[in-house]
């Protein structure tokens, strides 16, 4: 067989990993593709009733609807990338017979896949904004995409540091589920952390989380801004999660290939 | 050449650990069809696994420049949820076929593994002999230096064996097989030298019927 360099070995295996990924997405259950891009859509609509009809229609400077649909959009990105990729190992199992699959490509494809669907959500929810007339005029369009980039980052870090230890401590798994229900209360979704009386804000700027959506929405919005946002705190974690998960997942890529 | 430097590899149960290779090192010589025996949990298909480096030894190294194909076996890397002719295209895919190939594979597996509408069925459908046709099939349109084989020629009825057989033996007139089997006569036929596998150590013979002989000497001893 002819030798192939190791680049080309990688893109061929994820190119196959994403395509069967994405397969596997779309046939699930007959409505696969529509659950697929029209979940997020629902959640965003339940949450602005919630709010219109419980608090009243918002007097602040900035469309709420867009604003929620905005970090819906990236905090879903994060979760989706740690709790799909999380489990990647176990659930492709079966392919580590082919040499050239190793673990960590088949969490690569996962969070590639999980791009693609959050690029296609955003392009759903761009066309249904411009239907509906909704003002989503953008401060300074690159840092909004910069902030989306580092969500990405900090995303895969977590969700490599998690996908290692949940190979060898099952329960890790449950662990990040229940954290995911609190991440989305504690982390500057419904609101800005300027809204907030100052206490709470220490408390929760400690959550990286609320960093990255600070900095998303504080370059999307005129009347935000970026002024709680520590970038220094946001690499640290972000470093720190990829340098662990990636020692971990090269002292132990054998063990779980023969898991 | 496979050259296996201070290897070691165990399991652990219950009563300890339980070796199957203990501080081997030799290189087995290329260009030769080698069959590997030994006692049932010897450790044959862990063997194999790991000459073809999908399994690891705990301790020491196993290199070669050859390339190996999956194990061919009952069980095989298929995607339960996925159709034959889908899991055809994403084992090309990984090996970096361009579409006019995949193409010719998928036609190619199609007529070989004769498994008619099955083709298009999800894997969840087929019975194990079906995968094992499927697997084989695949196996074939691609160029290994070693195929890696366990105990797959026994699938199908006796028109299927006789064609899978002269398949195999048409492609190893430009490859080489590594063949765990427990049917003396497919080892004589198949391979020229021999494996065999025993508490721990694992010994070598250019000749397949010595190690034949050797493999019926420690059942005779086993009783």
């Amino acid at each position: 067989m002819k030798k192939r360099s190791s680049l080309k070995i990688f893109l061929a295996v994820q190119n196959a990993l994403f395509l069967r990924e994405l397969n596997m997405r779309l046939s699930a259950g007959r409505l696969g593709l529509f659950w697929t891009f029209f979940e997020p859509f629902f959640q965003i609509i339940v949450f602005v009733l919630i709010k219109v009809l419980l608090f009243g229609a918002a007097e602040s400077n900035f469309d709420f609807a867009v604003f929620l649909s905005l970090n819906f959009i990236a905090f879903n990105m994060f979760k989706n990338i740690v709790t799909k990729s999380s489990n990647a190992f176990g659930s492709n199992k079966a392919l580590f017979v082919y040499k050239q699959v190793k673990p960590i490509d088949t969490m690569i494809a996962r969070t590639l896949l999980e791009v693609f669907i959050t690029a296609v959500i955003i392009i759903v929810f761009l066309i249904l904004g411009f239907y509906f007339d909704f003002d989503m005029e953008v401060k300074d369009l690159s840092m909004v995409a910069l902030g989306f980039f580092f969500l990405l980052f900090f995303s895969f870090s977590f969700a490599l540091f998690v996908a290692v230890l949940s190979t060898f401590v099952e329960s890790i798994g449950k662990v990040v589920g229940f954290m995911m229900t609190g991440l989305m209360f504690g982390s500057a979704i419904f609101y800005t952390i300027e809204m907030l009386p100052v206490p709470l804000q220490e408390m929760l700027l400690y959550n990286p989380l609320v960093h990255f959506i600070e900095m998303i929405h504080g370059f999307y919005f005129l009347a935000l801004d970026d002024q709680f946002v520590s970038y220094t705190y946001m690499w640290l974690w972000s470093f720190s999660l990829l340098y662990m998960g990636l020692w971990l997942y090269i002292k132990l890529e054998k063990r779980i290939i023969s898991l | 050449m496979i050259e296996l430097k201070n290897v070691s590899k165990w399991f652990r149960t219950k009563q300890g650990k339980k070796y199957i290779l203990k501080e081997v090192s030799f290189s087995i010589p290329s260009n030769h069809n080698i069959g590997i025996l030994g006692r049932n949990g010897a450790g044959k298909s862990t063997i194999m696994k790991m000459l073809g480096q999908i399994e690891f030894p705990n301790i020491g190294s196993i290199k070669s420049d050859k390339s190996f194909s999956w194990p061919l076996g009952i069980g095989g890397g298929f995607i339960a949820n996925m159709s034959g002719k889908a899991n055809v295209k994403f084992v090309c895919r990984l090996y970096g076929k361009t579409n006019r190939e995949i193409q010719e594979i998928i036609e190619f597996v199609e007529d070989f593994s004769e498994l008619n509408h099955y083709f298009e069925m999800p894997i969840k459908t087929y019975s194990s002999g079906m995968k094992a046709r499927l697997n084989f099939g695949l196996s074939l349109a691609f160029d290994f230096d070693y195929l890696l084989i366990d105990e797959t020629l026994a699938v199908g009825d006796a028109r299927f064996k006789k064609k899978s057989k002269e398949a195999l033996l048409k492609k190893i007139e430009n490859c080489n097989v590594l063949l765990v089997s427990h049917d003396m006569g497919t080892l004589k036929e198949i391979c020229d030298a021999g494996i065999v596998v025993n508490e721990g150590k694992m010994s070598y013979y250019d000749d397949i019927n010595k190690a034949i002989e050797e493999y019926a000497e420690i059942n005779k001893k086993a009783g």
